[in-house]
């Protein structure tokens, strides 16, 4: 990275402290409960900046476990591979990448998520 | 706002009284709906008698999944013939009419919003009760006799997937969830059920829930007729237990006591099994109209943080299916 700091994570937790702070005072109750969904989805961004690389990779190793031959392991050749019927569907490695790969995607979008922490408690 | 009801005041007023209704409209006011609907409140004052009211008006604008606003009012008058409890229909308007589409039913008392259910002091004595009355009006909906809802659309099981997985797909965002909820749906056994009244929607936030439990049951928009376990599932999903995911049934109760509920009034035996099939189907669809919001703002339709920041919600669906059918949830 050429880039100086604070770093992008920093940058939207400036953003983030200051809606919470001077704007939230001034604003009206149903914009405040607007301002909780801005700052929520900026926290998605946050959290997919840090660890989005890293699980995209992740997940890309558990679609090769389920499509051996492929080159390009996507979302899209999974999806794909399910619809055309090409994989069985109580194949386990099918499975797992689902599991994990969900489990990924949640843990960006919503890491609260009533599910999510049942499943990694 | 004054002069919109105003001029409304003047039709309803003169709507009533054509159906031998006399009184003033009073202290009519818009309480805030669904973003398609239009739902005022008004007194109705004959000399010392006041009774409460609400007028509820679609606008032309609605999804393509909801039914005529006007067709809401016939659903209900016939499921109050049941013993459902839903509110009395007083005035019924089809869209060429002054009023437009829309009608009056009388006010219950009730709250619908599903974080105060759960959580104020004034609702604790209801919640032990209120799967099985759940239960007990879902059963007297599905009861409900057909004749006079033909107008309403009739789906099978296995219609109900295949529109859902056409939608899903109009949205070019694939999803490996989804597309083995797909192809596991159509493989379930849905059982042999004769064709009910589904309301299509029965969750907190389309009831009105008091002190003693189940009050009334409204925004009926989705209604069809179909296999009746559908509403079963959809209320038990995660997506509408708001947090509490250990209390299957909407966040608040135990699925025996919904079943029991049912089973008390239904001549149709149902079984846990059952409803969570529809449980995997009703996420699916909770699901898909996630993406159907969160494209309206892709596809610049409408610009609206809230659509926007619904799109990363759809993974909430994905690890409730994943739940459900590989790691035992429920």
């Amino acid at each position: 990275m050429i880039f100086d700091r604070p770093t992008s994570i920093e940058l939207i937790t400036a953003v983030i402290d200051f809606l919470n702070t001077e704007i939230k005072e001034e604003l009206p109750p149903h914009l405040v409960f607007k301002l909780r969904i801005v700052t929520n989805v900026l926290q998605i961004v946050q959290r997919e900046i840090d660890l989005g690389e890293c699980l995209s990779k992740e997940a890309e190793e558990l679609i090769k476990e389920v499509i051996k031959s492929t080159q390009e392991p996507s979302l899209v050749e999974l999806a794909n591979s399910i619809k055309e019927s090409s994989t069985e569907l109580d194949k386990e490695s099918l499975k797992n990448a689902l599991i994990e790969i969900t489990k990924s995607k949640i843990s960006v979008d919503n890491p609260r998520y009533s599910t999510f922490k049942k499943l990694v408690e | 706002m004054i002069k919109m009801s105003e001029g409304l005041s003047v039709l309803l007023s003169k709507g009533l009284s054509e159906l031998g209704v006399s009184g003033s409209i009073e202290n009519l006011e818009p309480l805030t709906g669904g973003a398609s609907k239009e739902i005022w409140k008004f007194n109705l004052v004959n000399s010392d008698v006041s009774l409460k009211m609400i007028f509820r008006r679609g606008s032309g604008t609605e999804s393509s999944l909801a039914i005529q606003t006007a067709d809401e009012a016939k659903i209900q008058e016939e499921v109050r013939k049941e013993g459902g409890p839903v509110p009395e229909i007083v005035l019924v308007s089809n869209s060429g009419n002054d009023l437009g589409d829309s009608y009056v039913m009388k006010f219950i008392e009730g709250e619908t919003i599903a974080r105060k259910i759960l959580r104020d002091e004034r609702y604790k004595p209801a919640l032990p009760l209120l799967a099985h009355q759940c239960g007990e009006a879902i059963a007297k909906i599905h009861n409900t006799p057909l004749a006079n809802l033909q107008f309403l659309p009739k789906k099978s099981p296995i219609q109900l997937i295949e529109d859902l997985y056409n939608l899903y797909q109009s949205y070019q965002q694939p999803s490996p969830v989804f597309e083995y909820a797909y192809r596991w749906l159509k493989q379930q056994n849905y059982g042999d059920f004769k064709d009910s009244l589904v309301h299509g929607d029965f969750r907190l936030g389309n009831i009105l829930v008091n002190e003693h439990g189940l009050a009334g049951i409204i925004d009926w928009e989705l209604a069809h007729i179909g296999n009746p376990i559908q509403d079963l599932g959809w209320m038990c999903g995660n997506s509408w237990r708001f947090g509490n995911y250990k209390m299957v049934v909407g966040g608040f109760g135990e699925i025996e006591d919904l079943i029991d509920g049912y089973n008390s009034v239904s001549e149709e035996k149902i079984n846990a099994e059952l409803i969570k099939t529809w449980q995997v189907f009703g996420t699916f669809r909770w699901g898909v109209i996630c993406l159907m919001q969160a494209y309206a703002h892709i596809n610049g339709s409408v610009n609206s943080i809230e659509k926007a920041a619904i799109g990363r919600r759809v993974s909430e669906t994905e690890i409730d299916i994943v739940d459900l059918l590989f790691l035992g949830g429920n």
